[in-house]
């Protein structure tokens, strides 16, 4: 049914009307530890779009050209996660020597990404809506974005909470959700693109 | 010392890598059946929610189109049962349109959406589906739309009901022209 | 041998993987707007927790330092495919329902962080222990917030009308935001209780 889309139309949904943190609830642990400053947000998001779009793309290649001719979609979880941390893993070596301050930038952020569920959830998802390559491409440059254009969003929010008065009870976690909760439901309002 | 290491553990992890494999494939090979079987009865049941009367439900394949031909206890076709697609108010919704040998709507199912919760959603209700039982392509509209049109929307919720309903129609449509066309 | 039964409790209250320790978040949020389907992610965890703690406890003293994270991460994954295909061959709807998030319990903070930091250090029965204190606790944590999201925003516990024909769902609820909103305000009263023991 995606997959019957244009590339415009997938990227928006990706983007906007399913974003992957605010409606879809996926890549969250590492949404509320970071965000709290708007510069480390900003190095997380580019980080998640660089290996999101790159990782995704070879977990279908993966998945197109060599599980499922050989009836083997089972091992899909394992080869996914197994692809995404080596990608990772080898981005982090790439960056240290090529780019030092932007390595230093990220600091722990960039083996975090592993366990962040955006990324496995975008590779499943486009298997899942059967995507072509292509299609795949825009999908999960739609969900990085999404990603990288929440957290900083909120990012700059809660740096104006820190300094906000607030009840006791609510300071930290409580009033974050509280944001994003209301963040949500302002994206809910997207959900009408489709008609556009 | 270091290179040691490494060997060692890449050695581990392969060996750990491919203990999951085999295992994974065992556990495959045991469900597979058992998914395959829930998938049928699935399908099954809506089938036979759309067709009370039909006693065997053969899938077929006609110009790349796939469905369902409902045969009666005779062994008659006296339906078929189709899957289509249509874009509503937060995506596609997939719907399964059983249509009887006049041509005519023998009833319908929402098999999957993204309609929001208590206004949208409410296409899956008997209330909205059952409109559509016996109509013909031209009554398939919604009031508001044309006045031939015999579809009630559900307040607050019209783009997800002419989604459905302009989904429906042109589902009709292009088959009943499909059988024109073969009957001549 | 000592059983560790402290650390089970833990688990469950004191460090509640969810509402202490904040992990595990993205599968909670998705799936807690229906009390069924929150069960079926409940046992899921409990499973894969329990699986996962036990291979790694297993195989601890085998696996070198620096490949050990990987490691884990392929006992987890085998665990969560083990789980998905299961619950596919026995309840195709709840399957249906949890979707992606199913899978996604692979890279859940909880259950690699439980491996690091208990499993590869604890022998066997604490492990399994441990895995099944921690998932409880997520089960436990992830009923409640179901709870209150399918009463008040569908009127019904596992499809069964509680609140009165007359009663407008707050829709909300069931929504993503509504989501985010329970957690806030929980987590809130939490913070507001232990407040309140501190000053005694």
């Amino acid at each position: 049914m995606l997959n019957q889309a244009n590339l415009g139309l997938i990227f928006l949904s990706a983007f906007l009307v399913n974003n992957i943190l605010l409606i879809r609830f996926l890549g969250l642990c590492s949404f509320f530890g970071i965000s709290t400053q708007v510069k480390a947000s900003t190095g997380m998001g580019i980080a998640v779009i660089f290996v999101t779009v790159m990782a995704t793309s070879l977990s279908w290649a993966v998945y197109n050209y060599l599980l499922l001719p050989f009836h083997l979609e089972y091992l899909r979880t394992v080869t996914f996660i197994l692809t995404i941390a080596s990608f990772v893993q080898f981005e982090e070596i790439i960056i240290r020597k090529k780019l030092p301050t932007l390595y230093k930038a990220f600091g722990i952020y960039l083996p975090l990404i592993t366990t962040n569920c955006a990324i496995l959830a975008c590779a499943f998802l486009g298997i899942d809506y059967k995507l072509s390559f292509i299609q795949n491409l825009v999908f999960s440059i739609g969900i990085s974005s999404g990603y990288a254009f929440v957290i900083v969003l909120f990012a700059s929010i809660r740096e104006r909470l820190e300094i906000s008065p607030l009840p006791e009870i609510f300071k930290g976690i409580p009033i974050a959700f509280i944001t994003a909760g209301l963040m949500s439901l302002a994206f809910l309002g997207f959900k009408g693109l489709f008609k556009l | 010392m270091k290179k040691k290491e490494i060997i060692g553990g890449v050695l581990i992890l392969t060996i750990i890598t491919a203990l999951s494999g085999y295992l994974l494939a065992q556990v495959y090979k045991t469900t597979k059946p058992a998914i395959e079987k829930q998938k049928k009865i699935e399908e099954e049941k809506v089938n036979r929610g759309i067709f009370p009367d039909g006693v065997e439900f053969i899938e077929k394949e006609e110009n790349g189109v796939k469905y369902f031909s409902v045969l009666n206890s005779k062994k008659e076709e006296i339906g078929k049962i189709f899957t289509t697609s249509s874009l509503g108010y937060g995506g596609y919704i997939k719907i399964k349109v059983g249509i009887d040998k006049n041509g005519k709507i023998k009833g319908i199912k929402i098999l999957q959406h993204n309609e929001t919760p208590g206004l949208g959603a409410k296409i899956t209700e008997d209330k909205f589906l059952s409109q559509f039982k016996g109509k013909t392509a031209e009554e398939l509209y919604l009031k508001k739309d044309k006045s031939e049109g015999r579809i009630d929307a559900i307040t607050g919720a019209t783009i997800s009901s002419r989604a459905v309903t302009d989904g429906v129609r042109k589902l009709l449509e292009k088959i009943n022209k499909k059988e024109v066309r073969s009957e001549n | 041998m000592k059983i560790d039964f402290k650390n089970f409790i833990k688990g469950i209250w004191r460090e509640n993987p969810i509402f202490y320790l904040m992990l595990g978040l993205c599968p909670l949020l998705a799936v807690s707007g229906s009390v069924r389907d929150s069960l079926g992610m409940g046992i899921a965890v409990i499973f894969v927790l329990t699986g996962s703690n036990f291979t790694v406890s297993l195989i601890r003293k085998f696996v070198p330092s620096h490949v050990r994270i990987p490691v884990f991460i392929v006992v987890i994954a085998t665990f969560v495919t083990i789980t998905d295909y299961s619950l596919a061959a026995i309840s195709p709807q709840i399957h249906r329902n949890l979707g992606v998030y199913l899978p996604l319990i692979v890279v859940n903070c909880i259950i690699l962080g439980r491996a690091e930091a208990y499993a590869s250090k604890n022998n066997i029965i604490n492990s399994i222990l441990d895995g099944l204190g921690v998932g409880i606790g997520f089960t436990i944590a992830i009923f409640i917030i179901s709870l209150i999201r399918e009463l008040l925003g569908n009127g019904t516990i596992m499809g069964h009308q509680i609140m009165g024909a007359n009663y407008t769902p707050f829709l909300i609820m069931i929504m993503p935001p509504g989501a985010f909103l329970v957690i806030g305000f929980l987590v809130a009263i939490k913070q507001g209780i232990e407040k309140r023991g501190k000053k005694c």
